[in-house]
């Protein structure tokens, strides 16, 4: 059994050790907070421009853009360069946070890793020094922290990403992300942002029926007629999409600082609770050891009475 | 005078939702107005001042960073990274901004880091024209 003084030292240090986590977990939920505020504050915002993108791809159902998918000239090609935009945290001491979006990121990764056709934009500084400590090449100059995420941010982001892709560097962007569903669950997602997905915006239903009413006319004076785009719809749609990708991007990273800020949370509460547990333990032991050593000093004051007794008797003898 | 419903959709709040007269929005080649009953139109917004008159009889003024605007219905939607009005805008910020962008600007740089910086440049200017010119000092 350990003594009183080492039993102290412990229970002191592990008092200590509470205080940080106690006041991280503090940290963490007003961050969380904060960070639930923002995703909150730009759904209307997201929401709109989906609707509009809606809308004009239902009055333009044939329309070829370098941003969807049904562009021409992407059809042809065979050999697709990925690249991969993962959003980790800037601190570790968020629970798996960190090691659930490292690991899909590296699933998809090694999948085309040999002939070497990925660029990977890492946010974060975990998930930086994760991959280029495993030697995977990422973006030198893509630096960008997830704390505090801001429009700004994203809306730079997406100008490299769409400078990139218009010059053909990269014909697909994923972005892999982690998405709160609730205080207690969240789940690493693996989006595909360009190019877009004219079935993430209206059913395929709507699209035929809404080629069939164009059909039999010609499709471009019907529609000039309806609707005015103006100066031209590749024009609006190139913004549009643009605004997509950065709103998607402020979206992904304001989910994954959520996430990050509540995985800390949920972590520093169970280390708070566990420094609990274990002072408790520790205080019934410290507690067992101090009265064990007290009896034992009662036992010796009175065996050492007792043998002076005896001894003064064997004199008085 | 006929009206319109409007919506004014910024990406951290929704900015105005009621009743208009007339709006008057920046463009790429000038600026267009939007009455009651406008035909079904969809259009970019630039980076500017938007104008905008309730039934009220007030004006309003918001300084907008670039979206788009959808007339359907007369309905009109406004979806714009940001829009302020001129009392929120913070002068001082504003100005360190613009001198940020331009010194940016100066240096040589990609062209990416010129599109940002040109962009960033044009919201700066547009913030302290509008606050110079309804709430001059």
């Amino acid at each position: 059994m350990a003594n009183t003084r080492e039993l102290q030292n412990r229970i002191k240090s592990i008092r200590d050790t509470m205080k940080i986590t106690k006041a991280m977990y503090m940290m963490s939920s007003m961050k969380l907070r904060k960070a639930k505020q923002k995703l909150e504050n730009t759904e209307a915002y997201f929401y709109g421009l989906q609707e509009q993108i809606k809308e004009i791809l239902l009055h333009f159902p044939d329309m070829q853009h370098v941003f969807f998918d049904n562009r021409m000239e992407d059809m042809q090609e065979e050999v697709k360069k990925k690249a991969f935009v993962v959003i980790t945290g800037d601190k570790g001491m968020a629970g798996a946070y960190n090691h659930n979006v490292t690991k899909e990121a590296q699933v998809a990764i090694d999948a085309l890793r040999e002939n070497g056709n990925y660029r990977l934009f890492v946010v974060g500084e975990v998930g930086r020094r994760y991959f280029s400590g495993l030697g995977y090449h990422i973006e030198p100059d893509f630096l960008f922290s997830t704390n505090n995420p801001s429009l700004h941010r994203a809306r730079v982001i997406t100008e490299l990403l769409v400078e990139l892709y218009k010059q053909e560097e990269i014909d697909e962007v994923y972005v892999i992300y982690t998405r709160m569903i609730n205080s207690m669950q969240s789940v690493v997602e693996t989006e595909k942002l360009l190019p877009l997905k004219t079935h993430d915006f209206v059913a395929k239903e709507l699209l035929e029926a809404a080629r069939k009413k164009l059909g039999n006319v010609d499709t471009e004076t019907v529609a000039e007629e309806t609707y005015e785009i103006y100066p031209s719809p590749a024009a609006v749609l190139e913004k549009l999409a643009y605004n997509y990708v950065t709103g998607f991007l402020y979206g992904a990273l304001v989910e994954g600082n959520a996430s990050e800020e509540n995985a800390r949370m949920i972590a520093m509460q169970s280390a708070t609770d566990n420094a609990v547990e274990m002072l408790r333990l520790l205080s019934i032991e410290y507690n067992r050891v101090r009265q064990a050593a007290i009896t034992q000093e009662i036992t010796e004051v009175i065996g050492g009475a007792k043998a002076l007794k005896k001894k003064k008797k064997k004199q008085a003898r | 005078m006929n009206t319109f419903s409007l919506k004014i959709t910024a990406c951290d709040r929704v900015f105005y939702e009621g009743e208009c007269e007339i709006l008057i929005f920046p463009v790429e080649d000038g600026e267009m107005a939007i009455m009651a009953h406008h035909e079904q139109m969809t259009t970019t917004v630039e980076i500017g001042e938007l104008r905008f008159r309730t039934p009220d009889g007030a004006e309003h003024v918001a300084i907008v960073s670039d979206g788009m605007l959808q007339v359907a219905h007369n309905q009109v939607k406004v979806i714009v990274y940001s829009a302020e009005t001129p009392e929120e805008i913070d002068a001082f910020r504003a100005r360190a901004a613009e001198e940020r962008a331009r010194e940016q600007l100066r240096q040589k740089q990609s062209i990416m880091e010129y599109h940002i910086s040109r962009a960033s440049l044009a919201r700066a200017m547009a913030r302290l024209r509008g606050k110079d010119k309804h709430m001059p000092e």
